[in-house]
């Protein structure tokens, strides 16, 4: 069944880059609000400005950094699926520690491999769990040994057919 | 807190040099500290920048401290100095203790079940890489066999890329399989997906696997690639039955 008709990976950068934007932005936006709420001086009007504010400044900021990390990452991604010929997760542990090495490359050599690692078990993590995921869920739409013969589509048949065939010869 | 550990930095640095600094300095953090935290953009920022403000209000106070310091120490100031900050808390009480170590237990079970979480996941992943009875690995190799066969090549064109089911998000690397048992062995049906370099000709792999009883690998019984023209045509790469 084609969803798509249409490959999915450069298209997927923008998507990603837009995705981890909208994730940075509105999970930066409570945290500040909350913050921005708190680190203000008594009185509602005050904090409700306080944390408008903090909210105005720090949002897009957050938003526009969780965006960098996601289009690098998809980026690097999009190569590897290219370079390699096969989407694997590997693809996106060697994407992710890359990212983190890239994003770290200001502070050094030494905070570049820490950053990697970092990015590489975040990725692993991430990786695990949605394999965890979809085989749990697939589990459960899944009856119990849906065939028990060899397929009855036509290719092995093939096979089979021709084995019958040269059985058929012999009798 | 980052003031409170600064402040317990500061402290413990100032006892080695002198004590007479130990009133002065405070005063100085404090006024310090305060001047710090009045834009709210440098307290929302990150620990470095306040750590910066603080270390250079406290080089540029050093030079006036040392001005200031002798005149004000005296026997009873710097006994009352050091302690009113060096001894820290009273002794805690029995109860007090109680509440400790029930809070520090809560906060131990915590970081357990994160770091259970965090080993299971990273104990699946591993093993979905590196054990070569996991799906990904049967599907590496059966692609890696069908990459070469000369048939596919001549109907697909290199170079052959494989991908799996589509995801929502548009990632395709899971990869279609089904395990069960038959006659006390594992068997593994895989399907997946090839294309080549010939415009708008996309193939279906299928394989199944069975577990070999010595060796513990998985073996191919068949691998046959589906190509999806009209008519159908399959290319049997392997047929081990």
């Amino acid at each position: 069944m084609e969803e798509y008709a249409r490959e999915p990976c450069p298209w997927r950068i923008v998507d990603d880059c837009g995705g981890a934007f909208t994730m940075g932005a509105i999970g930066g936006g409570v945290f500040q609000a909350v913050k921005g709420f708190r680190n203000s001086p008594a009185g509602v009007g005050h904090r409700l400005r306080g944390s408008v504010n903090a909210v105005r400044v720090r949002a897009p900021q957050i938003g526009g950094s969780f965006a960098v990390w996601g289009g690098l990452f998809s980026t690097i991604d999009c190569g590897l699926v290219r370079l390699r010929g096969k989407e694997d997760p590997w693809n996106s542990i060697t994407s992710g520690a890359l990212t983190g090495a890239i994003l770290a490359a200001r502070s050094g050599p030494l905070t570049m491999m820490g950053s990697a690692m970092m990015g590489g078990i975040l990725l692993a993590l991430i990786e695990g769990f949605g394999i965890l995921l979809t085989r749990y869920t697939a589990q459960q739409f899944q009856n119990p040994l849906p065939f028990t013969e060899d397929p009855s589509q036509l290719p092995p048949k093939d096979g089979e057919q021709q084995q019958q065939k040269t059985k058929g010869l012999f009798h | 807190m980052a003031y409170a550990h600064i402040l317990k930095v500061l402290h413990r640095r100032l006892r080695q040099t002198a004590t007479q600094l130990c009133v002065q300095k405070c005063y100085v953090v404090h006024t310090h500290r305060a001047l710090c935290t009045a834009p709210a953009f440098v307290r929302l920022g990150t620990k470095i920048s306040s750590l910066d403000c603080l270390t250079a209000s406290q080089r540029h106070q050093v030079a006036s401290v040392h001005c200031t310091a002798r005149n004000r120490s005296s026997p009873e100031d710097r006994g009352k100095s050091v302690s009113r900050y060096q001894s820290g808390t009273p002794k805690p009480s029995a109860a007090q203790k109680v509440k400790d170590a029930g809070r520090d237990f809560t906060y131990l079970i915590v970081v357990l079940i994160g770091l259970g979480v965090t080993g299971g996941l990273l104990y699946v992943v591993f093993q979905e890489l590196f054990s070569s009875s996991s799906p990904n690995k049967v599907y590496s190799r059966a692609f890696d066999i069908v990459k070469s066969h000369p048939e596919v090549i001549g109907a697909f064109g290199e170079p052959i890329k494989c991908y799996g089911e589509t995801t929502r998000r548009g990632r395709r690397q899971q990869v279609s399989h089904v395990e069960y048992m038959k006659d006390g062995l594992k068997h593994m049906r895989l399907k997946f997906y090839i294309e080549g370099s010939e415009p708008g000709l996309k193939g279906t792999v299928h394989s199944e696997s069975k577990e070999n009883a010595e060796t513990g690998k998985y073996e191919f019984r068949y691998l046959f690639v589906d190509v999806d023209t009209y008519p159908r045509r399959s290319i049997i790469v392997e047929d081990n039955r």
